[in-house]
């Protein structure tokens, strides 16, 4: 059976009962539903129940959470051998942004499932020396799953700026290292105080004396290679200008 | 997912239970090389994955009863060398047995079953095979002369 929840399924086919006259066939039925599966549009199950149980083409549904087991890590059996598998597009962070933190949540879980069963489709078509259809699908999946944590985290920095007035959920400060460079530099949480940690007093949080010519040398080298970057810039220009003298300056 | 390592909290004793939301961890159910029992099932599971871990896992998201738990780490070999010599590593993976409770059984099925299918009317892959047959069709000798080649006779 399908990776999503029955609620999908059944959320899916309500954006099918109401283009009824397209549904012709049952075949086509399905392989909407399956393409639809990894994109999750949120509608109320109830509603479209009395609607489905008239329609002679709707497989048997049912709104408790699916309890297939471990046929989730498997396609739907229809799907088995086929060399393409339709699949709609990955979600965008804007269509994240529109839904609730607990769809969000549900959905997490669902691209999780589905990459599961991507996964274990891919190893056994490298066991079985076949192409995996589709394999275009866990990149899409990868990216919802990404998109989906960015917006999860947005939401948390905006309430902990509301609450705390913190940005970041880590602490952390600017500090120096051996090397001149300034950096943000994330505690790290320990069970001991920093006096009694020996790895971290080996650690040196400032710039010793005798790097600093280094440092010298290292600004030399950068300002060296901006210098020449100036200059080729320059000349190239002039050159253009030498041979095309109607030419317009660009500004830079 | 975050680009930096997940850092979770420290335990200590008495901390409460770590609840961790949206894990961003992945199994992947593979055959088993060797025979195994009827209610073993394989995974392959992220290193940082501990025995519990699944089992919560396995339980809470799938809803898959799960008795006894078994890890290994299987060393990825990092033998081969490429085209300039240099050792290219496979990489390392953990390996889980994972017992079903209540006397259940999983097989694991054969996803890639033979299919025949006809192309469709049109399309291109019905002009590549007629094109295909047609080549083999040339290919194949005179019937007539019952299968000796062309380099006999007068």
């Amino acid at each position: 059976m399908a990776a999503s929840s029955a609620a999908g399924r059944v959320l899916t086919l309500c954006r099918q009962l109401q283009n009824v006259c397209r549904i012709s066939s049952t075949s086509h039925f399905v392989n909407v539903t399956k393409g639809q599966n990894p994109v999750y549009r949120g509608m109320s199950p109830l509603v479209s129940l009395s609607w489905c149980s008239s329609l002679g083409q709707c497989r048997a549904l049912h709104t408790t959470t699916s309890r297939r087991g471990l046929e989730e890590f498997f396609d739907h059996p229809n799907n088995w051998g086929e060399t393409n598998v339709k699949s709609g597009a990955p979600w965008s962070a804007k269509q994240l942004r529109a839904k609730s933190s607990e769809d969000l949540h549900k959905l997490w879980y669902v691209l999780l499932k589905e990459k599961n069963m991507l996964l274990t489709i891919e190893q056994e078509a490298k066991r079985q020396r076949v192409q995996m259809p589709s394999p275009e699908r866990i990149r899409k999946i990868e990216r919802s799953m990404f998109r989906l944590e960015t917006v999860v985290s947005e939401r948390e920095t905006a309430l902990r700026l509301l609450q705390t007035g913190q940005t970041k959920g880590r602490p952390g400060a600017w500090r120096r290292n051996t090397f001149g460079y300034v950096y943000w530099y994330r505690f790290k949480e320990y069970a001991i105080p920093w006096y009694m940690n020996r790895r971290y007093k080996r650690k040196k949080f400032y710039t010793p004396k005798f790097v600093q010519p280094y440092i010298r040398l290292r600004i030399e080298k950068y300002i060296r290679e901006k210098a020449r970057k100036e200059n080729l810039k320059k000349k190239a220009q002039a050159k253009l200008k030498e041979r095309f003298p109607d030419m317009k300056v660009s500004s830079s | 997912m975050p680009v930096t390592r997940l850092l979770y909290p420290l335990y200590q004793l008495g901390n409460p239970q770590l609840r961790i939301f949206r894990p961003n961890w992945f199994l992947t159910l593979v055959r088993p090389g060797k025979e195994q029992p009827p209610d073993t099932v394989q995974f392959r599971i992220p290193m940082e994955m501990t025995k519990y871990d699944v089992k919560n896992y396995l339980e809470k998201i799938y809803n898959v009863p799960v008795g006894d738990i078994r890890t290994r780490i299987q060393y990825g070999s990092n033998k081969k060398r490429n085209h300039l010599n240099q050792r290219v590593k496979q990489p390392d993976y953990k390996v889980a047995y994972v017992q079903l409770a209540q006397g259940q059984t999983f097989t694991f099925p054969n996803i890639f079953p033979e299919k025949d299918r006809a192309p469709a009317e049109g399309s291109l892959e019905e002009m590549q095979e007629k094109f295909m047959e047609d080549e083999k069709q040339r290919q194949k000798l005179d019937p007539r002369r019952g299968g000796v080649t062309e380099w006999f006779g007068l």
